[in-house]
């Protein structure tokens, strides 16, 4: 899951509070955190993560690791390992690992062909981690 | 025949100000046609005719000069004319105290983006170069620069990437469907169109399998083993398949 994806969740978590309230009560600055939760690449510096993690209350590695793992990051190694013929795996939010031929992706969601011959369709904000990275 | 301009004026009880505010022309020039010093034009007659709601063929072209009136004076004029003796003069033109305009001081540049920022450092590592490089060439840090310089700085890597691209061999871009979200729609309607049952992995860890009878961008609705019909948001969704068909029961189309 992407830092933004992730950001997302916890905001849906505290009721689904507005972006510029976030930014309102963080003091950050207007129009960096809705960039955070929307864009595709990564957006944000260690001092943001800082501010976030502590109105979140949740621990800053956390956003952290997920800075490096963004979505257009995703798209290029589906693209990637589609090119190559290659099996992707992708890292669930479960736990669950999938792994695979990639049939296809789009805004939402991609779809892996396992070995056993189905499809397993990953929504993309499940996806934790992937490999190989590009 | 028509009305003077200055008798319709009067009866709709509006000053000369507000017909030229409303007709849109010259408060002079409503005197000068009022005072009858000229005849209105035609192309004006249609606006003082819509602002003071009446037919044009209602205002006389020709105005006769209100009885009683002093003709009327341009300042140049009154100002030219001698004075009668015995008479007091006439006060000299008031001048208005008004305290001279604040000069327009420009905004101070706002600072850069974050997301320019990021840009910009990215930029420089697609040239081989370091941020080091720009701030000496900027005799600033990135973070302190201002944000037209930064965009201006933007420009300029762009351009120096085009123009490297015709040299190296250019990266050809990835196909990134990022901007479509058909794939999936497409695959829900097969699996609906074919009656076929998905098992939904959902982030709570459950697991929930039923018939896809809808969907939308953000949900699936699903009719259960049971009939009853579930609608899932498809943000508490981690993944779904198809499940396996029923033994002896026929293959379903990939």
């Amino acid at each position: 899951m992407s830092l933004g994806d992730y950001l997302r969740l916890l905001r849906a978590r505290r009721g689904g509070i507005s972006p510029w309230e976030i930014e309102a009560a963080t003091g950050l600055t207007k129009g960096l955190y809705r960039q955070m939760e929307q864009r595709y690449r990564a957006v944000g510096d260690a001092e943001a993560l800082h501010t976030l993690a502590a109105f979140y209350d949740a621990p800053f590695e956390e956003l952290r690791w997920r800075l490096n793992w963004p979505r257009k990051a995703l798209s290029q190694a589906l693209a990637a390992a589609r090119d190559a013929g290659q099996p992707i795996t992708l890292q669930l939010w479960n736990g669950e690992a999938v792994t695979g031929r990639v049939r296809w992706w789009d805004l939402g969601a991609a779809a892996v062909e396992t070995p056993d011959g189905g499809l397993v369709v990953v929504q993309r904000h499940a996806v934790e981690r992937w490999a190989p990275l590009q | 025949m028509g009305e003077n301009l200055w008798a319709l004026r009067e009866q709709k009880k509006i000053s000369v100000a507000a017909l030229a505010n409303r007709a849109g022309l010259p408060v002079g020039l409503i005197m000068e046609y009022e005072s009858g010093q000229r005849s209105i034009e035609l192309r004006h007659l249609g606006r003082l005719a819509r602002a003071l709601y009446v037919e044009e063929a209602e205002i006389k072209l020709q105005s006769d000069p209100r009885p009683g009136a002093a003709p009327l004076q341009r300042r140049s004029e009154r100002e030219a004319a001698p004075q009668p003796t015995g008479q007091p003069t006439a006060p000299p033109p008031r001048l208005r105290d008004r305290s001279p305009r604040p000069r327009f001081e420009p905004h101070p540049p706002l600072p850069p983006r974050p997301s320019q920022i990021v840009h910009l450092r990215n930029l420089l590592q697609r040239l081989g170069r370091t941020p080091a490089d720009l701030e000496a060439e900027t005799g600033k840090p990135i973070e302190q620069l201002d944000r037209p310089t930064v965009s201006q700085w933007l420009g300029k890597l762009q351009a120096q990437i085009k123009e490297s691209a015709g040299a190296t061999p250019y990266r050809r871009r990835a196909y990134l469907p990022e901007s479509v979200d058909e794939f999936e729609a497409r695959y829900l309607a097969a699996v609906q169109e074919a009656g076929e049952l998905l098992r939904f992995s959902l982030f709570d860890g459950s697991q929930i399998e039923g018939a896809v009878i809808g969907f939308s961008p953000y949900n699936v609705t699903v009719r259960l083993a049971d009939g009853a019909e579930l609608t899932l948001n498809k943000l508490a969704l981690v993944s779904y398949r198809r499940m396996p068909p029923p033994a002896g029961g026929e293959e379903p189309a990939r």
